[in-house]
């Protein structure tokens, strides 16, 4: 069963239209790579799954519920309680600069207390752990590489314990020698079956990671397939043109 | 001149300057909490209320602190009718026009710090869940304080010199006595002492500021 459910969603800022008639369907544990052209509304899709942006019209279910049906949003309580089932890494990370690392993971589940001080301790621990960060716990943001940061704010998301990972080109930011590292976080997440929308320019990633690979280009899906038949026969004129370009 | 002419005119201008502390304090503790007031009413959704606080930033700023301080110590007084009921304490009136005018000097601080707040930190606060009065609290506030300190700094060093404008609705200050003591003694010595003391008080701000921004670098 679908986990996200897109259905003809649109999205316009003033008279230009960014999302035409875009549908998406991610299964459980599926990793999609989203990639195309800047301006493509690549980003503002995922942005919407976030409720960072508004829909005008189309629908958003995760799992049962809708994030919007039909340009309709429910009451701010239930749109936040669907929300955060999601957790969200930007492209330039957005660590809150005033708190440390730690402070920057425990901060949100502390202030929702939905679990005990010590509870949130041993998992902050566990998740600098997994990316490889415990050393730097009492480090400030401003003393960490980009490649750190952004491991970082991976670690920050799944504090919240989500079900879904939407990544905003979580790589775009950082110098090439540092994308590995962020990488491999995600390539760990989509081996225990995390499910993760990535919106990207990184077509090494695309190619070995995703399960499925999503061409946009002007507001709409032109075209999906396995990583194996998006990379090495494209059949749209204008992912063929894309891939020549990037590849 | 001896150290006890020295003594004997520094005693009165430190007595003065206890107003001068005084006035100084007062208007800091109230003018920064209703500065950031003024902040979010600018930011207001509610068309009045930012007219309203855009208006007041604009006729405080754009007017003479001295003029206000007359204003309210002799000019509300005279008012028809209803001048007898505005009858304040001159130092109280000067107080208050300090505050009313700093008032407007910090709401403008607070909205630059707010401005230099980038937009991915209310999301990223909106992604992990937290509520408005949070991502405020605990996200915004401390950076925009921090981003802030130095002009709050900035600020707070000139009220301590405009402290002296007390001197024009007479309420005895450090510059009171020190001009006392030139005009009765015949030298230029007390106003050096009152330089002194100024420049005193206004290390002390500096030390403390610099303090307060090494400790929140937050490196």
């Amino acid at each position: 069963m679908a986990i996200i459910e897109i259905t003809n969603l649109k999205k316009s800022f003033g008279d230009t239209e960014v999302l035409k008639n875009v549908s998406l369907s991610v299964e459980q544990s599926e990793v999609v790579a989203v990639i195309g052209p800047s301006g493509s509304g690549k980003s503002t899709m995922l942005r919407s799954m976030a409720y960072l942006e508004e829909a005008n019209g189309g629908s958003i279910q995760i799992g049962e519920e809708y994030l919007v049906k039909d340009g309709k949003y429910p009451a701010s309580a239930k749109i936040k309680q669907i929300t955060s089932r999601m957790g969200m890494v930007f492209q330039h990370f957005n660590l809150f600069p005033h708190l440390s690392v730690r402070d920057n993971l425990e901060l949100a589940p502390k202030l929702l207390k939905q679990f005990s001080s010590a509870e949130i301790r041993s998992k902050s621990s566990d998740l600098l752990n997994k990316v490889g960060l415990l050393d730097k716990a009492d480090a400030y943001p401003s003393n960490l590489s980009g490649g750190q940061k952004q491991r970082v704010a991976i670690a920050r998301a799944l504090m919240m314990s989500p079900e879904i990972l939407l990544f905003d080109e979580p790589t775009s930011a950082l110098d090439p020698e540092l994308t590995g590292e962020v990488l491999q976080v995600m390539r760990q997440l989509a081996e225990e079956q995390m499910t993760m929308v990535v919106v990207t320019h990184e077509m090494g990633f695309a190619k070995e990671v995703a399960d499925r690979v999503m061409f946009m280009a002007d507001g709409e899906f032109i075209e999906s397939g396995s990583p194996e038949q998006m990379f090495g026969n494209p059949r749209h004129e204008r992912t063929k043109a894309f891939l020549n370009r990037v590849l | 001149m001896s150290l006890d002419y020295l003594w004997q005119i520094t005693g009165p201008m430190l007595e003065g300057a206890k107003t001068t502390v005084l006035l100084f304090f007062l208007a800091i503790i109230t003018s920064i909490p209703l500065g950031f007031v003024f902040t979010l009413m600018v930011r207001s959704h509610v068309k009045p209320i930012a007219w309203f606080a855009n208006g007041y930033i604009y006729v405080l700023r754009g007017t003479p602190l001295l003029l206000q301080m007359l204003f309210i110590c002799f000019g509300l007084p005279v008012i028809p009718v209803i001048g007898e009921y505005l009858v304040m304490d001159r130092f109280a009136a000067a107080a208050l026009a300090f505050t009313l005018n700093y008032a407007a000097y910090f709401a403008e601080i607070f909205r630059g710090g707010l401005l230099a707040i980038d937009k991915g930190q209310y999301e990223a606060a909106q992604v992990l869940g937290l509520g408005r009065w949070h991502t405020m609290t605990r996200i915004v506030l401390p950076q925009m304080f921090r981003i802030a300190l130095p002009a709050v700094s900035n600020e707070s060093i000139t009220l301590v010199k405009d402290t002296a404008l007390l001197y024009a609705v007479a309420v005895p200050e450090l510059l009171h006595f020190a001009q006392t003591a030139v005009n009765r003694d015949f030298t230029i010595v007390p106003f050096i002492v009152a330089g002194v003391i100024y420049l005193f008080m206004t290390l002390l701000l500096t030390l403390l500021f610099k303090a307060l921004e090494r400790k929140f670098k937050f490196e």
